[in-house]
């Protein structure tokens, strides 16, 4: 999975019958930044908005058992943050490195 | 799997029902990942008590979500990744991970980054 913010909504008049009635979210990736940045369309399996930061997982089977088996995208919002921590570490932790 | 460096952990209320009270810590990559989505972390559910700090193996895919799922050999699990151990040590053959001694057909050598990390 990964953390994004959404940015946006989609809509489009005409498209797929697998994707009526479903609800599009435009997610920017945390990290993703400048022109080589990509946005993700997202199907939302709760009910996140712009300005929410989600967890997006991927695949098939997630969405398989997310959003159903005929839903035509592999990224669906599974997860709506509240919280986040990223404390700093001192040295000490993590594995020991060796050989390089 | 891939190997990488714990940064952090994010909570959700709101989420799916599958997820239940899972353990989610935000991971940074070391060295070759190249994630769909243009990013420099992932998150993975955490069920062998890791902690901000420790290098993890990371399972990615369908071998998460059986690993996440409680080992019941049910997929039926909205995850895409899952922390499969804490590693203690690791070793990397200077040799074997420059472009000089790498393998035939291997032409891309271990990248600066993994030499920075631990360090």
């Amino acid at each position: 999975m990964v953390i994004g913010e959404v940015v946006g909504r989609l809509w489009a008049s005409r498209q797929a019958a697998t994707l009526t009635g479903r609800k599009l979210l435009l997610v920017r990736p945390l990290g993703a930044r400048g022109p080589g940045a990509r946005l993700v369309v997202a199907l939302d399996a709760l009910d996140a908005g712009p300005g929410d930061r989600v967890i997006v997982a991927r695949g098939s089977r997630v969405r398989d058992v997310t959003v159903g088996e005929t839903a035509p995208d592999k990224d669906v919002v599974t997860g709506i943050v509240d919280q986040m921590e990223t404390p700093e570490v001192g040295p000490g932790r993590g594995a020991v490195w060796s050989g390089r | 799997m891939i190997l990488g460096r714990v940064v952090g952990q994010v909570w959700a209320a709101r989420k799916d029902a599958r997820l239940g009270g899972a353990k989610l810590l935000v991971v940074r990559p070391h060295g070759v990942y190249e994630p769909a989505l243009a990013t420099r972390h992932l998150v993975a559910v955490d069920d062998v008590d890791a902690g901000v700090g420790d290098d993890v193996i990371v399972a990615l895919g369908r071998p998460a979500r059986l690993a996440a799922g409680g080992h019941k050999g049910d997929d039926a699990f909205p995850v895409d990744a899952a922390i499969l151990g804490v590693v203690d040590r690791v070793e990397i053959d200077a040799a074997a991970s420059s472009s000089a001694g790498a393998a035939p057909g291997i032409k891309r050598p271990l990248p600066a980054s993994i030499s920075q990390v631990g360090a």
